[in-house]
């Protein structure tokens, strides 16, 4: 177990510093230099080249990706651009948001999404599991921009029931800060539930048709031991993997729900930086991204190794 | 109608079951899969249920404790247990008895054990449900049930998960866990097909001394013949949902009443040293269970039928009280029992059969000299499943595996060469080897003189057209999306053999050759059944004009009316076209039945090899007697009472000092075993033994197949 914990670790560097070269080679293909972008279109050539000095622009390109990288080591992200201010307590705050967002939206996607799952294996073939197939598929199928309109169209603008956009911290109050959180997680859950009650209601019936679910009947055991202790944890195992995948899917989300709701979270900082070109803050938003994006696999992987005794035990006794 | 075989046997039978009939609901009407079956068990006997694939008999098992699932629609006239009626519409009575009264084991204890929960816990379940024991009490009763199904460490074994145990200790613990609340019936459904024949014998061993220790009354379910005449006292044949013959097992297996019955017994191979010629497989297959025809089922595949065959059979009692499905019965028991017609059979005389023995290079078309494989394992991944080529055991702690350790075998041309050993022992792996499918590690192959051993892609194309492969599973080695046309008519465009017409052309006669019609080449796969995919596999390989085949498990997925006409198919091509095969199985009676030589491997390794008839018969290595003593054969029960039984069960991989069998021999001399590697022995030109046992005690042990064995 502690090997495949430093396999795991190693893998997860390898990929972060990967993703951070690539995010880096951003600066060095796009045309004209950062120089350029800060000074504006009507810098002369001889500002420019004291800027580029300053910023070390001229040195070669691993000397800058070093800089560059190792600060991120020590917390240092850099400047913005356009806000002339440091980067990383924007980035901290809007992650906070952002993860409030996330994090409420994947616990209502694990509970709902894997007890919807149960309970369609449970029923498979009945009205129930009809009826939710149908539910499932429609929610996968329609995007979330169109949730977002619908539910805005009708909970804000209609019933003006609660606010179409913006937020407010805890600090104003738990309500208020409920009431700004409904929508976007609402929108951001639909395809996700239906998604992961998908896959586990599969990955239950796999497990239901097992012989070692048939061997606990045959036991005498009632029916929803079997479910709940001979069933679910390994139905479960499939299950961990996918959530994790959908964090990637989440975030993706998140971006087009914090631009529609107005949200400050880190997608729409990022959207930001990118539409006024703020390089420095766009490297620094894509990399955290992808760095939770890549803790979330390998906690799932740990979570799966943990919940796997093949993995956690691998010496044969007899 | 008459009483089945169980109430004749002294009061009340403990299970009494009547006109069982279990139908299910689909898209083309109803399908019986069980017609009217009715049975019945007495305290402490043991009832077998045997018959092919789509008889119904699991079903049957799984109908006691209703086990089956909403979809299949049971009903029965009679259904008593214990005398308690257990004909209710929501099957509360049956599901009551579930795990104290009566027990269950299944098929493959690989499966059967949930992989998330420790074993102990799983056994202690039922103790903790109906015996209302605390966790600490069932903890400690598990350990002494562990004990008593013979399981070493049982504390080891409680806390271990199943994927940490070996194949024949997980069924122990399911047995163990059958046991628990001390049932009055059991009931065992293929409880050892999953197993090695070696760890079977064992099982059937355990399973014999706890029924006389319990008084269990047990129901056996098995497609096997000569495990359920050594574990049964009745017997009950299923074919296509219906009871056909039952009876006390040893009447029905010395004269079978039923044409289907003593088709059963026409198909087995037999592990005599005696070669028989040829099997008699039942031609045919099941008929529409949708649609069975009013008159008797079997007819259509029936040499016996005729016109009256076309009324309802109902069963009807003979004179020695066994009940039978069939208006002829009379007659077809007092006909020659299928053994003896096929003991008369003239000895085979193969092509290679007449030619002196040897490894001599003269003459040799495979020639294999002391080739190894090692499999290296991601060390860091320790406690994955490996799964190679011929379902590797689970290898953990050693980075390396040895799984093919210095191997020399010869096969001439139109030579038989069985390859036999337990799972594990590396069998697969060299057939693998020898077609380079997989790099040896060492050593030198080749093929034809060839040498392949580091041949490139290029230089092999010729003699991959030489040596072909028929696998093991015809589902998976037939391309789903092919018609049976493009799958033999591939190696011939592949070749350059024949294009066009002339491929076409080709293609009927290679169907023609394994007897598939011309229409079978634009069939798909899935509409062919296992036998018909197995014969175009063989076509498939035999499109190259091949000169040596290997064989790898080719018949050990089919059922054994289907695996006789495979085996008799597979002998005429030897006669025919003098191809050679490396017939590689688990099953002795196959290798013995068409090989012209045999090599038993152990733990990468061939410990004995010669010629059928002097490996089947003393001198043995203790390994092959071994074997030979765990194959349970029918009509030789009696042989269980000398028989040498193997412990533990084998463990690949390591470094391997002295002898490689010694830790499991029966037959051990003391440390010389683990030191010393042992000389090889020729008893006879051709018969090499490798152990440390002086020729006169090997030649003194007595034969495992009494009589039938021929005098060397």
């Amino acid at each position: 177990m502690i090997g495949y914990l430093i396999q795991r670790l190693l893998t997860v560097a390898g990929i972060l510093v990967v993703m951070s070269l690539l995010v880096f080679g951003i600066t060095q293909v796009m045309p004209g230099s950062v120089a350029h972008m800060i000074l504006g279109e009507f810098a002369t050539n001889d500002q420019i080249a004291a800027l580029e000095q300053t910023l070390g622009l001229n040195d070669p390109w691993h000397v800058q990706y070093w800089r560059w990288a190792s600060g991120f080591l020590v917390g240092d992200f850099g400047q913005s651009l356009t806000m002339q201010r440091p980067i990383a307590p924007l980035i901290l705050d809007a992650l906070g948001r952002s993860a409030a967002l996330a994090g409420l939206s994947f616990g209502f996607v694990a509970v709902i999404g894997l007890w919807l799952g149960i309970l369609g294996a449970v029923k498979a073939g009945r009205f129930t599991d009809h009826a939710l197939a149908i539910g499932q598929y429609f929610f996968i199928a329609v995007p979330e921009f169109f949730w977002c309109i619908v539910l805005i169209m009708l909970f804000a603008t209609t019933l003006g029931w609660l606010p179409a956009t913006g937020y407010a911290p805890m600090s104003d109050g738990f309500w208020r800060w409920l009431s700004h959180m409904v929508l976007p997680v609402g929108t951001l859950v639909t395809g996700l539930i239906a998604h992961v009650s998908r896959l586990t209601r599969s990955a239950m019936l796999e497990v239901l048709q097992s012989t070692y679910v048939s061997a606990a009947r045959a036991k005498g055991l009632p029916e929803r031991t079997v479910l709940w202790r001979h069933a679910l944890p390994n139905a479960l195992l499939p299950a961990i993997t996918v959530l994790a995948v959908d964090v990637g899917i989440l975030f993706g989300g998140i971006v087009v729900v914090e631009v529609v709701f107005a949200y400050p979270g880190l997608g729409r900082m990022i959207v930001y930086a990118i539409e006024n070109k703020d390089l420095p803050l766009m490297q620094a938003g894509v990399l955290i991204v992808t760095a939770i994006y890549t803790m979330a696999n390998l906690v799932a992987d740990l979570l799966y190794a943990w919940a796997n005794p093949r993995i956690r035990y691998g010496r044969s006794v007899a | 109608m008459s009483a089945p075989a169980g109430q004749d046997q002294g009061g009340a039978p403990l299970l009494d079951v009547h006109g069982l009939t279990v139908e299910y609901a689909t898209g083309r009407g109803n399908l019986r899969a069980v017609d009217g079956a009715s049975f019945a068990i007495a305290p402490g006997r043991a009832l077998g249920i045997v018959g092919e694939s789509g008889s119904g008999k699991s079903t049957v098992a799984m109908t006691l404790l209703d086990l089956l699932g909403p979809e299949a629609g049971m009903s029965a006239e009679r259904f008593t247990f214990e005398g308690e009626d257990l004909l209710d519409p929501v099957a509360a009575r049956r599901k009551a008895l579930r795990g104290h009264r009566i027990a269950m084991v299944f098929q493959d204890p690989g499966s059967a054990l949930n992989p998330a929960i420790q074993v102990g816990r799983q056994i202690a379940e039922p103790l903790i449900r109906h015996r209302g024991m605390t966790q600490t009490q069932a903890a400690a009763r598990v350990q002494e049930l562990l004990a008593e199904v013979g399981i070493p460490r049982p504390a080891d074994v409680a806390a271990a998960y199943p994927h940490q145990l070996s194949g024949g200790m997980k069924q122990r613990a399911l047995i163990a866990t059958a046991l628990g609340c001390e049932p009055r019936l059991m009931v065992l459904d293929e409880p050892t097909t999953a197993l090695d024949v070696t760890i079977e014998a064992q099982i059937l061993d355990l399973l014999e001394q706890l029924r006389g220790k319990h008084d269990l009354s047990i129901l056996f379910v098995s497609h096997n013949l000569g495990v359920i005449e050594r574990v049964c006292d009745d017997v009950c044949v299923l074919y296509a949902g219906r009871v056909v013959e039952q009876g006390a097992a040893a009447q029905v297996f010395a004269a079978p009443a039923h044409p289907y019955t003593r088709g059963l017994l026409g198909s087995l191979p037999r592990p005599s040293a005696q070669r028989l010629s040829r099997l008699t497989p039942i031609p045919g297959r099941l008929p529409d269970l949708t649609r069975a025809p009013a008159g008797c089922i079997f007819a259509e595949r029936c040499e016996h039928a005729e016109a009256g065959c076309g009324k309802p059979q109902e069963p009807r009692a003979l004179a020695d009280g066994r009940t039978v499905r069939c208006w002829k019965a009379e007659a077809i028991a007092a006909g020659a029992p299928p053994t003896q017609a096929m003991a008369e059979a003239p000895p085979d005389a193969g092509p290679a059969a007449a030619g002196a023995p040897g490894t001599t290079d003269a003459g040799a078309l495979i020639a294999v000299d002391a080739v190894g494989k090692t499999f290296r394992l991601g060390g860091m991944l320790a406690g994955l499943r490996f799964d190679f080529s011929g379902g590797f055991p689970l290898r953990t702690d050693p980075p390396k595996v040895r799984a093919v350790d210095g191997v020399s075998l010869r096969v001439r041309p139109g030579e038989v060469v069985g390859l036999v050993g337990e799972s594990g022992c590396g069998k697969s792996t060299l057939g693998r080897l020898i077609l380079r499918l997989i790099e040896p590690s060492d050593g030198r192959i080749a093929i034809d003189g060839h040498d392949v051993t580091g041949a490139s892609v290029a230089a092999l194309r010729p003699v991959r057209r030489l040596a072909q492969m028929v696998f093991q599973n015809p589902d998976s080695s037939l391309n789903p999306r092919q018609t049976i046309g493009q799958i033999v008519r591939r190696p011939l465009e592949l070749f350059g053999i024949a294009r066009g017409a002339e491929a076409q052309a080709k293609v009927v006669e290679l169907l023609g050759m394994v007897r598939l019609a011309p229409e079978y080449a634009q069939r798909y796969p899935h509409q062919l059944s296992g036998g018909e995919k197995q014969r175009v596999s063989i076509a498939r390989a035999l499109a190259t004009s091949p000169k040596f085949i290997v064989l790898d498990e080719a018949t050990s997925a089919l059922d054994v009316s289907v695996q006789a006409a495979i085996l008799n198919l597979l002998a005429d091509l030897r006669d025919r076209l003098g191809v050679a095969y490396l017939l590689i199985s688990h099953d002795l009676s196959v290798i013995a039945h068409l090989a012209d030589r045999v090599a038993v491997m152990y733990r990468g390794a061939v410990v004995e090899e010669g010629p059928s008839a002097q490996v089947l018969a003393p001198p043995y290595h203790p390994y092959t007697e071994a074997l030979l003593s765990a194959v349970p054969v029918v009509g030789l029960k009696d042989r269980a009472a000398q028989r040498v039984r193997l412990k533990g069960a084998l463990i690949g991989g390591g470094a391997v000092r002295g002898c490689r069998f010694a830790d499991r021999c029966p037959r051990r001399i003391g440390p010389i075993c683990d030191t010393e590697t042992p000389p090889v022995v020729e008893p006879a030109p051709g018969h090499r033994i490798a152990c440390h046992l002086p020729l006169e005690a090997l030649r003194a042990v007595p034969p495992v197949f009494g009589a039938a064995a021929p005098h060397a």
